[in-house]
């Protein structure tokens, strides 16, 4: 089986190792750049918000909530290589967990989000532990099986959840904990979630951790074979990018007040999340992001310009993408501005059969 | 960082274009009266999202070919805009957001009652008006929203009317009955409502099974409820478990001396076409059929609205889904002309005030907007065709008893 | 009376489960197979199932054939399909990374999805027969419904032939030869991409067939497409990949299954049971029931 590196040549990694002894300690304003940019978007967000109608800020929150989500999966999917295909029910997880927490225990919202974040983490830790000795796909299928089982025993206990008939948080009635933060609300939240997001993979990407979880990307047993204590790497990595998943699902309960199983903990949101990160470069910090806003950008305008056709043009769009930007966009940008050979079709000399 | 850069710059130059503020309906200079809905034209509702959608372009039809809305002395065309939710709930939501932005103010309801009550809070956060005609489960009601009105008749009724139809012409009338539910809301709420009023009619309820929400392998549930006998089996249920229901019972064996009733399957006609000669004695129960009673100025009586409904579709024969959304889309139809206004909150004040007779049965709102003054009718499939059995009043044909035809 | 009741109870539950998994196993056989031999995670499996159901569907109405009898119709041109998609399409990115395999068939599903709902709407529909519904009666008050059984027989009888034509035939070999090592094949004088080809058009024959045969026992409809691809899933990861007993065992198991679990539990924890099984096996045994697959699944540190 050839492998092909996507994690490797992390265009968005300000500290990729250029000489010997330089490896953690890249120039200054290598370091700072990053940073600097991503304080400029989130700055530059909130301007945006001030151009948009309210409807808008709910199609632009959805789009911000997709990209933490990419980020959040890269962590373990991109970096370390472990296509988790469970996701998804980190998500429902934590979504279900506020829900619970704000409708039972009359919790207010903003200790519900890091309650749901840890227990998601926590959990995330204990299945990691067995389930991430299961190399490529197996892991994913495992992973996958662990999501829909999540999502049938929420769907089990209506007691608690309210079952298929989904539960409703109070928001509005006396008894509120927290009040509804209105469109302008969820969409501050939802980016400053992204930034927040962006800024922990800022922070992986340029770690210890970072390399130890490309290292275990690139060859696993050679890995462990240099000392990285692969299993920790590895269950840390799936616990944080569940955490933060968690988070973004607690948030997303709020806005939607109802939510539902079947929509919670549906697979199409874990695949999009790979859609988005493949597309935009796996194992970078910007390709998530990049990927995350065209794949929901591209979504958006076509369901709105083509509303009986749009899921077939986003269908022939991906295989399109796939076939000519297999290494993901920000990937192919950076090995095309090094080696000077723009042509997509490169790619398809490389990687057909 | 090359990338962040370019990304950072479109998002500033992004954020310099455009303008804040709320788009305001145009319609009235223009001359169009125009409405948003958001249905579920693909995923896994695609199905019935087409059927209302069916209706919706009827009403649009019907109400143009007669000369359109007349708002305060003018004439406006009905324009309907349809957006795809993809059956997702927080799509619909959204897409109704999206419909405020561009000043559109009035909503018909998106097909099924996830979807209606994700899109029922953000028409009452932004003063829209939406009427409703498929989101049936009554949590919707209970939330004190002002803005959404239901055209049918409320889940608890599904169920319920087809234990009344067999407590009124079942001969000999059934002493057992064992339901059969899916998992979602709207079919346990049915469900509720049907064992309710089994028990206060005095049948005795054996047993009731749940399945998973679209599951088509019932024979788990099938093979616990055997043993027990039951003289009808109610299933509350969509179109797959519904025929998986009648289609297992089948191949394990199980015959309920009275048969089969089903709250929303038996009325679409791909029930009766997958189920071929199994569907006939099957019970049904239905928002509409076409001996309902009433009559409006626009669709005439309901046998009226089939002849118009066959013209528009070569000779397809309409089912509740349709008629339905017909109704929701006349609701606000009457409530903009009763207004004399496309105004929002006086088109809301019309339709809460309203008190009509229509093809689809009366049209007058409870206080929560539910359409309490209409019941629902029981068909059965006879030679492959639902008819109505149930009212007596306003049936076609009389009940075939017991139902089981093999 | 009671206990007479009992166990007719269980041994119907046991029969419907076993007729349930051998449709799982048709269903899954070409998704392990090319997941097997190519690495590539057929997302679009289930569509390729639907696919099927439709033609046997309109063979049906147009010329009245009985859907089992137009198995061999459906399975050529699935395979010509098949054929052509690996070819054209899937060839052109084989060398990428796996996840790059898995998302391209992802946007095949999305096109062949909602291209289904564009042709036929998005009705549902069943293939009508006289005997689909019809069951045999066995002692203890058992029934065996003769569509199921059919279907499952016929997933045991391609099962075996699969096997029988990857061990004793020329095609066969090469197929299992490339998916040992593609290098060494080739240097043995296989053309990869014809034998990749050959391998997703026998898939997606495979696939059609179980639709033909889904179609006839139950009722589709496009949005099936994805439960189908998760029914391949794990019945295909149970038995273990690659191996052509493998599907069946996989989707016996799931059969059986989710038949106990039911009578033991709520019916709506079916599924979780089923998952719960899956989840456990691979934690166990991750190489499935059967046996080995080609790719190493778990890393050994």
């Amino acid at each position: 089986m050839p492998t092909v590196d996507t994690a490797a040549p992390a265009t968005g990694s300000p500290a990729r190792p250029s000489e010997p002894g330089s490896v953690l300690r890249p120039p200054r304003w290598r370091r700072t750049t990053p940073w600097l940019l991503l304080v400029l978007a989130v700055v530059a967000g909130f301007g945006l918000q001030t151009q948009l109608y309210t409807g808008q800020e709910r199609t632009a929150s959805t789009i911000l909530m997709f990209v933490s989500l990419a980020v959040a999966w890269n962590l373990i999917g991109g970096y370390a290589g472990y296509a988790c295909f469970g996701q998804v029910g980190f998500f429902g997880l934590g979504g279900y967990t506020t829900a619970v927490l704000m409708t039972h225990a009359r919790l207010s919202f903003w200790l519900a989000l890091p309650a749901s974040a840890v227990l998601v983490g926590v959990f995330a830790a204990l299945i990691g532990a067995p389930l991430l000795r299961l190399r490529g796909h197996y892991f994913a299928v495992a992973m996958l099986g662990v999501a829909e089982g999540l999502r049938e025993v929420v769907t089990n206990v209506p007691g608690l959840t309210g079952g298929g008939a989904g539960i409703t948080v109070p928001t509005v009635d006396a008894g509120a904990p927290t009040r509804w933060l209105g469109n302008d609300g969820f969409y501050v939240l939802f980016l400053l979630l992204a930034g927040v997001l962006v800024g922990v993979g800022l922070l992986v990407s340029t770690s210890r951790a970072g390399y130890a979880l490309r290292a275990i990307n690139q060859d696993e047993d050679a890995a462990a074979a240099m000392g990285i204590n692969t299993t920790v790497a590895k269950t840390m990595a799936l616990a944080v990018s569940a955490a933060l998943t968690g988070a973004v699902g607690a948030a997303y309960a709020f806005q939607q007040v109802t939510i539902y199983p079947e929509r919670l903990f549906d697979v199409d949101i874990t695949v999009l999340m790979v859609v988005m990160v493949m597309l935009g470069g796996a194992g970078t910090v910007i390709g998530p992001v990049i990927g995350a806003v065209a794949v929901a950008f591209a979504s958006e305008w076509l369901r709105q310009h083509y509303p009986l056709v749009h899921t077939f043009l986003l269908g022939g769009l991906i295989i399109a993408a796939v076939i000519l930007l297999p290494q993901g966009f920000t990937t192919y940008v950076h090995d095309a501005v090094r080696t000077r050979r723009f042509s997509p079709l490169a790619n398809l000399r490389r990687y057909r059969l | 960082m090359r990338s962040a850069a370019v990304a950072s710059v479109l998002v500033l130059v992004a954020a310099g274009c455009g303008s804040k503020g709320e788009a305001t309906d145009t319609g009235a200079k223009t001359g169009t009266l125009t409405v948003g809905a958001s249905l579920s034209l693909t995923g896994s509702l695609a199905r019935e999202g087409t059927l209302t959608k069916e209706g919706y372009q009827v009403c649009q039809d019907v109400v143009n070919k007669k000369g359109g809305v007349s708002v305060g002395g003018k004439k406006l065309t009905l324009q309907i805009q349809y957006q795809d939710d993809t059956s997702a709930p927080d799509t619909a939501g959204q897409l109704v957001d999206q419909f405020n932005d561009k000043g559109v103010r009035l909503i018909l309801g998106p097909y099924g009652s996830a979807t209606t009550a994700s899109t029922a809070a953000v028409v009452e956060r932004n003063g829209q008006v939406m009427v409703d005609s498929s989101g049936a489960d009554d949590s919707i009601f209970t939330k004190g929203y002002k803005r959404t009105f239901a055209v049918l008749s409320p889940a608890t009724e599904y169920a319920a009317s087809m234990v009344q139809a067999l407590y009124d012409l079942a001969n000999p009338r059934p002493k057992t009955l064992a339901f059969v539910s899916a998992d979602d809301g709207f079919s346990k709420t049915a469900t509720k409502g049907g064992v309710d009023k089994a028990k206060q009619l005095g049948f005795t309820v054996v047993d009731t099974e749940y399945v998973p929400n679209g599951t088509s392998d019932v024979s788990a549930a099938l093979t616990k409820l055997k043993g027990k006998n039951p003289d009808v089996i109610l299933g509350s249920a969509h179109l797959a478990e519904g025929v998986a229901i009648v289609k297992q019972s089948k191949e394990l064996g199980i015959t309920p001396s009275g048969g089969f009733a089903e709250t929303v399957a038996p009325p679409t006609p791909d029930f009766a076409q997958t189920l071929g000669p199994a569907a006939n004695g099957v019970l049904g129960s239905t928002q509409w059929t076409v001996k309902t009673t009433g009559k409006d100025d626009w669709f005439g009586t309901a046998s009226d609205y089939a002849t118009t409904f066959k013209a528009a579709f070569s000779g397809r024969e309409p089912e509740y889904h349709g008629a339905e959304a017909t109704a929701a889309c006349l609701v606000l139809v009457l409530g903009v002309q009763k207004a004399g206004s496309t105004e929002p909150d006086k088109v809301r004040d019309a339709i809460a005030g309203l008190d009509e007779q229509s093809f689809f049965g009366p049209l007058k709102f409870a206080p929560n907007g539910e359409n309490l003054t209409k019941t629902m009718a029981v068909v059965q499939i006879q030679n492959g065709k639902p008819v109505a059995v149930w009212p007596k009043e306003s049936a076609e044909a009389a009940m075939t008893w017991p139902g089981t035809t093999s | 009376m009671a206990r007479d009741h009992l166990m007719s109870q269980f041994l119907q539950a046991t029969l419907y489960g076993l007729l349930q998994g051998g449709v799982f196993a048709l269903v899954a056989v070409g998704f392990s197979l090319v997941w097997g031999v190519m690495n590539v995670v057929n997302l679009a499996h289930g569509a390729f199932v639907v696919a099927g159901a439709y033609l046997a569907f309109e063979l049906h109405s147009w010329t009245g054939i009985d859907p089992f009898l137009s198995v061999p119709v459906v399975a050529v041109a699935l395979f010509a399909l098949g054929y052509l998609v690996q070819r054209y399409l899937v060839n052109l990115v084989i060398n990428a990374p796996v996840f790059i395999t898995l998302l391209l068939t992802f946007g095949l599903e999305l096109v062949i999805v909602n291209g289904m709902i564009m042709l036929f709407t998005a009705n549902y529909r069943s293939i009508p027969t006289g005997y689909a519904t019809t069951s045999l009666a066995l002692p203890g008050d058992v029934r065996l419904p003769l569509g199921r059984l059919i279907a499952a027989l016929l997933a045991v009888g391609l099962t075996l032939a699969l096997g029988y034509l990857m061990r004793h035939t020329r095609i066969g070999l090469a197929i299992l030869a490339t998916g040992m090592d593609r290098g060494a094949a080739r240097l043995m004088g296989i053309k990869a991409a014809h034998v990749y080809a050959l391998t997703f058009g026998l898939a997606v024959a495979l696939a059609g067939i179980a639709g033909a045969a889904v179609g006839t026992i139950g009722t589709f409809s496009p949005a099936d497409a994805g439960r189908f691809t998760l029914f391949s899933f794990v019945a295909a990861v149970l038995g273990g990949l690659g191996t052509m007993s493998g599907a069946l065992y996989g989707g016996l198991l799931l059969g059986l299954a989710e038949a106990w679990g039911g009578q033991l539990l709520p019916g709506t924890l079916v599924n979780a049971v089923a998952f719960a099984v899956l989840v456990v096996v691979l934690a166990v045994r991750p190489q499935g029931l059967a046996g080995r697959s080609f790719y190493a699944a778990r890393v050994e540190v």
